[in-house]
């Protein structure tokens, strides 16, 4: 048997061998009786002397073929055993996803929050200031400051919860524009969310106290078609979609010309509906010129600076995006309520 | 405030817009229509019919009676109303034909109630005369809208605003020529002209009480009146006409020739037209006659003087009264009638003179052969006639945003009866009506809203205002709130919103003293009579709520504390409260959650033991804080608060700590030198606070302490009963250099001496 042929024939047998050894430590075996410095191969390579000098080169070259064959084979066989090593691994790691997370689960905020938020973003976004101001308030802020003197019978249209020592629980948030045009001075432009008190029964659709947010903006030169403009963006950022606003008159001290702003009924187009009361109109925020002796009791000259006001409903305005009916459940504290949102 | 349709009608002839119609203008113009209501709607199918005969049928009280109808024929029908008489005028209605008592009945006759235009159901009308009245619309307007227009408080007031809306003339019912001129006959004293700046009275005599003819019970029946009789139905039906309240009093029951508006003396009282008697009170007008209080200002009548079935003489007051002091009064006494709501409105002081000659007009329908005694006894303020107001059509166009020509704003200043001049082109002197002028129109601002409502706020372009682009200045505590809330709600927990209310009852188990609260003086329910200084009691009341229907829960409420601080306002604290319950386990890991949410709030705030309050859980109370400042508590409610279960509250400070938290942070260089670390295993008596051991061990570590880290405690065999091991493992190394072996040897070995110095054990 030619030298090659022996080559040819312990890699044959080797090749066998290799695919049939059923793991690592055969396969070690293999290489070591084959490939190994005293293995089979090398063995034959030993009686190369014997041959003459072009037998030797082609010789040697077969030597090194086999060698390589058998090597790419013993690296292949070695890949299959470890990919199958690792399937076994990962297949003992199966783990159920749909167990629930450990706890907590994640909790929500009010939804009174979430719609602030967002109106205070919008707002923001139009370079108004969000103001703060106390929920105890004197008189004079809350009423006198707003053009409603003692006595004014617009002290009817706001239920008041007076506190011993005179002041009161403020009956609206206007009381911060006050507070804000002392503090900024003309121009401006700031809102001011916040809660409110008015002294009435609690039912499903009353409540004692509730969330507001008040707008205001001082500047030369504001019409009634700049008020028209803003609640009209407002609105329509705030419902997401294309609102129609519609001005009527409306009575509050503060204002001159005051408004009542309706929008075009959301849930029927203007046919009318029920929650409409059949007239195609939504009665949503009163509105108005700032009334001249407000801006002068807070020291700006009405001849000089002219704005317009506006009172936002944050309670209203959540329970008409999340479909509340009942008022109660905002301040009822009833987890099953609040985790909803 | 309710307006008839077809009384309207008849100061805006041909006023021909339906009702409907109309009340959508009014809202768009004028003031918000709340509803529409449709009266006396039989009257469609009725008509004037005279019994000819009556016979009875039966035994019943059912009887047979022919009757001649005006717009339906000669009809029999069968009636059971005792008044039904053979000669009487009375009402048919059409109602079809029915056998009754076996007679066929061809339609009926009706009572008041049956046709709708009064509340009588005793008997059959009887008509006076041949006109049968109409069915109506009755228009409801929201009263708040009507807050500052004292005209709008009466039929003619609206009448002019449909008449303006409408482009239609108005016609005024008021004829002063029927006031003779002669003196009055009784006398009037005044004291204060500023709470009664007019008073008006006439007298007359032959009076006949009977009730109203039946026009007159419809029309007032229909805006919600009540009808008495024909003297006192006119005070009404001019006050609804006219917005002017009247009182008549019966002047034979009046003792004295002299009528004195006056406020009341000490004890005096008077028993009113509603049978309620009245202590009065010094800020308290009276109409008085010699003897004593016969009214109260523009609030009600007495009943002594009232008009009876036997009144001969009368004496009608029309008068003015401070709009303030009706208020107060009224306010003071509970009593809101439709003559205070008018008055507390500011009404027209020259209106007084009007009522009354409406009035004379109206009696003599109303009460035949009554006769005027004497004229006008009339005692009245100066009034000045308000000055004009200028205004200018280029400001009326920058207010409103739009042109409108000089000629629509006369054409509307006119329709609304205010004086107009145009002075110089395009410039307006407007004279305010005295209707309008009593506080409602007094600025060009005014002036204004009269222009826009008339014109029409629809014909107004939206259009956006050119403003300097700024930054909003910042509101850094709202960014903080929210930020807080972001993070407590990440965390878990889910936000309430508690009433700012509490009662004796909420903070008693917290110990809280009544007397540290601001009370409310008008609480709207027995348990919200006081303003909160905590949290606490409506946190732990949501936590009983919620404990009913789950075992465990987490949940926060941002909100404010307010505490009375002397004079001025309180002070308002914001806090977050956040609490954890479990109905089962031991707490232990509440406690540690929430002292987790707090260290997220506040990177490296410390706990500390502190003696507990009253409603703290003795041995699970800590102060929570930052760098010394006390920003709160950690603790586990008392069980002592009712709790089933266990829950842990977690109480900030937000003021506090977003004033703490406003540091600016400065980046420290990363570390470039290798560290190395040991672990010391330190024995302790078991109450040994752990966090008092760790700062003994970093205080004695020093400067080239890197960090410290709590590694485990353990307690059992070997350690004897009562002993604990807590293990740290310090990380030492120097900015500037690797520490040598020893240095860091030298580091362990300081921290061993100073804990073994104070006491404790070391497991090396």
């Amino acid at each position: 048997m030619s030298l090659d042929d022996q080559i040819q024939k312990l890699a044959t047998e080797a090749l066998a061998q290799i695919d049939q050894a059923n793991g690592l430590e055969a396969l070690e075996a293999v290489r070591v009786d084959v490939l190994g410095r005293k293995g089979s191969l090398a063995q034959v390579s030993k009686d190369f002397g014997k041959l003459a000098t072009e037998e030797r080169a082609a010789s040697g070259k077969a030597l090194n073929a086999a060698k390589q064959k058998l090597e790419s084979a013993l690296e292949a066989r070695k890949q299959t055993f470890s990919n199958q090593a690792l399937t076994e691994r990962l297949c003992g790691e199966w783990i159920d996803l749909t167990l629930p997370a450990p706890r907590p689960r994640p909790g929500s905020l009010h939804p009174v929050t979430q719609i602030q938020n967002e109106i205070e973003d919008l707002f923001t976004s139009l370079g108004f200031a969000v103001l703060d101001g106390p929920e105890v308030e004197t008189e004079y802020h809350n009423f006198d400051a707003l053009n409603i003197p003692a006595h004014h019978p617009a002290r009817d249209m706001q239920d008041t919860f007076w506190l011993e020592g005179g002041n009161l629980l403020r009956t609206h948030t206007s009381p911060v524009q006050v507070r804000g045009m002392e503090r900024l001075g003309p121009p401006l432009r700031m809102i001011a969310p916040g809660r409110t008190f008015r002294n009435e029964e609690v039912d499903a659709s009353h409540e004692h106290t509730f969330y507001q947010v008040e707008g205001m903006m001082v500047d030369r030169d504001v019409s009634v078609a700049h008020l028209i403009y803003f609640m009209k963006t407002l609105l329509s950022a705030i419902f997401k979609r294309e609102v129609t606003v519609r001005l009527r008159p409306g009575y509050f001290p503060f204002v001159e010309p005051g408004f009542e702003l309706d929008i075009r009924c959301l849930i029927c187009g203007g046919p009318g509906c029920a929650v409409c009361k059949q007239s195609g109109w939504v009665e949503l925020l009163p509105c108005g010129l700032v009334h001249p002796n407000v801006l002068l009791m807070s020291g700006i000259d009405p001849d000089q600076w002219g704005g317009f006001a506006f009172g936002l409903g944050l309670t209203r305005l959540a329970m008409m995006r999340y479909g509340i009916d009942d008022i109660r459940l905002l301040q009822g504290g009833d987890l099953r309520f609040l985790s909803q949102f | 405030m309710k307006f008839s349709y077809n009384w309207i009608r008849e100061m805006v002839p041909g006023l021909d817009v339906p009702p409907r119609e109309l009340m959508r203008l009014i809202t768009t113009k004028t003031a918000e229509c709340e509803g529409l209501e449709e009266v006396g709607g039989a009257l469609a199918n009725a008509s004037v019919a005279r019994v000819m005969s009556v016979e009875p049928i039966g035994e019943g009280h059912n009887r047979k009676a022919l009757v001649e109808t005006r717009r339906f024929g000669t009809k029999t029908v069968v009636c059971g109303a005792p008044n039904c008489r053979a000669g009487m005028l009375t009402a048919y209605i059409a109602s079809g034909v029915k056998t009754i008592d076996g007679v066929e009945s061809d339609g009926m006759l009706a009572s008041g109630r049956e046709l709708g235009i009064n509340s009588d159901h005793s008997g059959i009308v009887e008509l006076t005369s041949e006109e049968l009245v109409a069915a109506d619309s009755v228009i409801e307007v929201d009263n708040k809208s009507l807050t500052h227009r004292p005209d709008l408080w009466g039929h003619h007031g609206m009448a002019r605003e449909v008449g303006a809306i409408t482009r239609r003339p108005l016609r005024d019912p008021v004829r002063l020529g029927l006031l003779p001129a002669a003196p009055g006959v009784i006398g009037v004293q005044i004291d204060d002209l500023a709470l009664c700046p007019r008073y008006s009275a006439l007298v007359f005599e032959n009076v006949t009480v009977q009730l109203s003819p039946l026009w007159l019970q419809y029309r007032l029946e229909a805006i919600g009146l009540n009808t008495i009789n024909n003297i006192v139905d006119v005070t009404n039906y001019v006050m609804a006409e006219l917005a002017q309240p009247m009182h008549a009093f019966d002047a034979d029951k009046l003792r004295g020739d002299t009528i004195f508006v006056r406020n009341a003396w000490p004890g005096e009282w008077i028993t009113a037209l509603n049978g309620e008697k009245y202590e009065l009170a010094g800020s308290n007008l009276l109409i008085t006659d010699s003897a004593g209080p016969i009214a109260i200002a523009g609030v009600i009548g007495g009943m002594d003087s009232s008009i009876s079935e036997g009144t001969k003489r009368i004496v009608l007051e029309s008068a003015n009264f401070q709009a303030a002091s009706v208020r107060k009064t009224s306010v003071a006494l509970k009593l809101r009638t439709d003559a205070s709501m008018r008055f507390e409105k500011s009404q027209d002081p020259l209106n007084t003179v009007r009522g009354l000659a409406r009035a004379v007009e109206l009696l003599q329908q109303v009460s035949p052969g009554i006769r005027l005694v004497g004229g006008v006894s009339d005692r009245k303020a100066e009034f000045k006639p308000p000055a004009p107001i200028e205004v200018t059509v280029d400001w009326l166009n920058r207010k409103l945003g739009r042109k409108v020509s000089a000629a629509e704003v006369r054409s509307i200043f006119e329709s609304l009866e205010f004086g107009v001049r145009e002075t110089a082109s395009g410039r307006f002197s407007v004279t305010v009506p005295s209707w309008r002028a009593t506080r409602d129109v007094s600025i060009k601002d005014d002036l204004l809203e009269e222009v826009g409502r008339m014109i029409g706020y629809e014909s107004i372009t939206p259009q956006a205002p050119l403003i300097a682009s700024v930054v909003p200045p910042a509101n850094p505590s709202r960014l903080y709130h929210r930020r807080v809330r972001a993070m407590t709600a990440a965390q878990g927990f889910t936000e309430v919103y508690n009433y700012s209310f509490v009662s004796e009852e909420m903070i008693a188990p917290f110990g809280f003293a009544p007397s540290g609260h601001i009370r409310v003086t008008n609480p709207i329910a027995s348990d919200q009579t006081m303003l909160r200084t905590s949290l606490l009691p409506a946190i732990r009341k949501n936590i009983l709520d919620n404990s009913r229907r789950l075992d465990a829960f987490r949940l926060f409420e941002i909100g404010r504390e307010i505490h009375p601080r002397g004079e001025g306002l309180p002070e308002e604290t914001p806090h977050l409260t956040a609490a954890m319950y479990e109905r089962h386990g031991d707490g232990r890991a509440q406690l540690f959650e929430l002292k987790r949410l707090a260290e997220c709030l506040m990177r490296g705030c410390e706990v500390r033991p502190a003696a507990p309050r009253p409603f703290e859980h003795p041995e699970r109370a800590a102060v929570v804080g930052w760098r010394g400042q006390e920003i709160g508590r950690l603790f586990e409610f008392h069980p002592s608060l009712g709790i089933e279960g266990r829950a842990a509250v977690l109480d900030l400070d937000l003021a506090v700590m977003e004033r703490l938290d406003d540091q600016e942070i400065r980046y420290q260089p990363l570390r470039r030198l290798p560290t190395s670390a040991f672990d010391l295993s330190v024995v302790a008596n078991v109450r040994e606070p752990a966090g008092a051991i760790e700062r003994r061990m970093a205080d004695a570590a020093g400067s080239n302490l890197a960090e410290i880290e709590f590694v485990r405690e353990y307690t059992g065999a070997p350690l004897p009963e009562g002993r604990k091991s807590v293990s740290y493992r310090l990380t030492v190394g120097a900015a500037d250099h690797t520490l040598s072996s020893d240095e860091a040897a030298a580091i362990r070995n300081r921290v061993i001496e100073a804990l073994q110095r104070e006491g404790f054990e070391l497991r090396i």
